[in-house]
């Protein structure tokens, strides 16, 4: 019974801290995009801009919510919710920071424990294509329809690479536990120094995932109005914009979990914050890419995942499974 | 029995719908409502390597690739299809599909495996049993399969090679 509740809580604390943690990744990366423009960026709304997610929440909320005449209305309004869907799920098998003891109890920092936490996780980021798909699909529009279908084409490239760069971990670690994969770099140190190339590789292929500049082919505003979620307005465009910063929050927290210790580090500090300060700094990194790259041409975006990424990471991948099985 | 039971009966809604549906995008769709439903009777299997791998594989990578397809194919088409040119092949096609379903079902309750007798082995479906079958006893079906795949890969960059200039010039004078 008192698990259950636990749950429960657990999962609208969680729910809570990824909304919260959309809504100022958003001010953030708008500000920091000011910054890196020299200008200021949104800083009118309250002190220092700091409501300014507020003033768009109600703002999505309020606005009406269209649909094409000829779209698909049923598809039309489910597929943003099936991208919202895959990204909030993700994050309920990484764990925040090390089991905590609280009136009695050991309470650990993640919804679920399962042994292939891992491999969870990747099935339900797998899930998220199809929001994307089937928005730009239903909605009847030839600019929609295109960004689908490059989202489609793009993440399915990329996945691969991101599948075979998570493996050299899987193996150090002789697990698919996440938790485990924690405990095994506090013995063992990071997995970013062995790892180095497959973490670049993850990180590279994060940003393709997500769908963000200089991957951002789906959305791309001078080609495509919009792309996918062209013709979406209010709450549902909202989601499809909330989908992606929580992914974003997600592959970083990924990577943190995987690549740089996950909640590890020196005491001073407890260890859910040393996680939230290492998930920042990828999302800055993130942030910094954005503003500096211009978009990949479609073309070379696809050699660049099948021609470059792909085989190195096979490459390295091969190294690792040699060394970890002793035959190096 | 009742999760049995009722994924069972989603399981059959989907695949009812990808032959029932009139749009390709909703056949598809139905089609992962049944991936997704055969992973969660994986799960109550306990086999949760093979639950995942079903999402992450037939959901996540071969349906996207059918999504792919057709809604390239189906964009701004007109609504409905072309008149029936069948006839009556539908229907048979289902009695005979029901008459295999039955004669299957007849034949498990008759004479069940040995699994279903002596239960589920060890370590069944999770990671380290898959792993031990496939780099154990059913090593070479692997290697097999990876060698088909691999075919039908250098196929697929075969039928879509370049053409040599050569080749081309020659064309061109051909066709001039």
């Amino acid at each position: 019974m008192i698990s259950t509740i636990l749950l429960i809580v657990k999962i609208l604390v969680l729910i809570g801290i990824l909304m919260t943690g959309f809504a100022y990744t958003m001010l953030v990366e708008r500000r920091f995009l000011g910054f890196f423009q020299l200008r200021l960026g949104p800083n009118r709304v309250g002190p220092g801009g700091l409501l300014q997610p507020l003033a768009d929440g109600l703002k999505m909320a309020l606005k009406e919510d269209l649909m094409p005449t000829g779209a698909d209305p049923m598809i039309y309004r489910i597929a943003p919710v099936l991208s919202l869907f895959a990204a909030l799920s993700v994050d309920a098998v990484i764990p925040f920071g090390a089991p905590i003891h609280l009136f009695g109890q050991t309470i650990n920092l993640d919804i679920a424990n399962p042994s292939i936490g891992l491999l969870i996780a990747f099935a339900f980021s797998s899930l998220g294509i199809y929001g994307i798909v089937l928005g730009g699909w239903a909605s009847q529009n030839k600019y929609s329809l295109l960004g689908g279908i490059r989202a489609s084409a793009q993440m399915i490239s990329y996945e691969l690479a991101m599948g075979l760069s998570v493996l050299g971990v899987l193996m150090m670690a002789g697990t698919a536990n996440l938790e485990r994969i924690v405990f095994a770099q506090q013995a063992r140190g990071w997995f970013v120094i062995p790892q180095i190339v497959p973490f670049v590789i993850y990180f590279i292929t994060a940003i393709a995932e997500t769908n963000r500049t200089p991957f951002d082919l789906p959305e791309a505003e001078s080609e495509l109005v919009a792309g996918y979620h062209t013709e979406y307005s209010g709450i549902r465009f909202a989601m499809y914009i909330i989908a992606e910063y929580i992914n974003m929050l997600t592959v970083s927290g990924l990577a943190v979990t995987l690549f740089l210790g996950g909640w590890l580090g020196p005491s001073f500090l407890p260890p859910i914050l040393w996680f939230v300060i290492k998930v920042a700094i990828l999302v800055f990194v993130f942030i910094w890419i954005r503003a500096t790259f211009p978009r990949f041409r479609y073309d070379k975006l696809m050699s660049f995942g099948w021609k470059v990424l792909l085989p190195i990471s096979f490459l390295y991948f091969l190294g690792t499974a040699a060394f970890v099985s002793g035959i190096l | 029995m009742t999760p049995f039971v009722i994924l069972a009966i989603l399981a059959i809604i989907g695949a009812l719908g990808v032959v029932v549906a009139k749009q390709p995008v909703h056949s598809a769709l139905f089609l992962v409502g049944n991936i997704l439903s055969l992973a969660v009777l994986y799960l109550l299997l306990s086999a949760e390597f093979l639950a995942v791998a079903q999402v992450i594989v037939y959901a996540g990578a071969i349906m996207v690739l059918f999504l792919f397809v057709v809604t390239l194919l189906t964009a701004g088409k007109e609504e409905g299809e072309p008149k029936e040119q069948l006839g009556g092949q539908r229907w048979l096609a289902g009695v005979l599909s029901l008459a295999v379903g039955i004669a299957l079902a007849v034949l498990a309750i008759r004479r069940p495996g040995p699994r279903i007798v002596s239960g589920l082995p060890r370590n069944f479906g999770n990671l380290h049993g898959m792993g031990l079958i496939l780099w154990g006893p059913d090593f070479l079906y692997l290697v097999g399969i990876a060698i088909m795949l691999l075919t039908a890969g250098l196929g697929v960059l075969v039928l879509n090679r370049p053409v040599r200039r050569k080749d081309a010039r020659s064309q061109r004078r051909n066709e001039a």
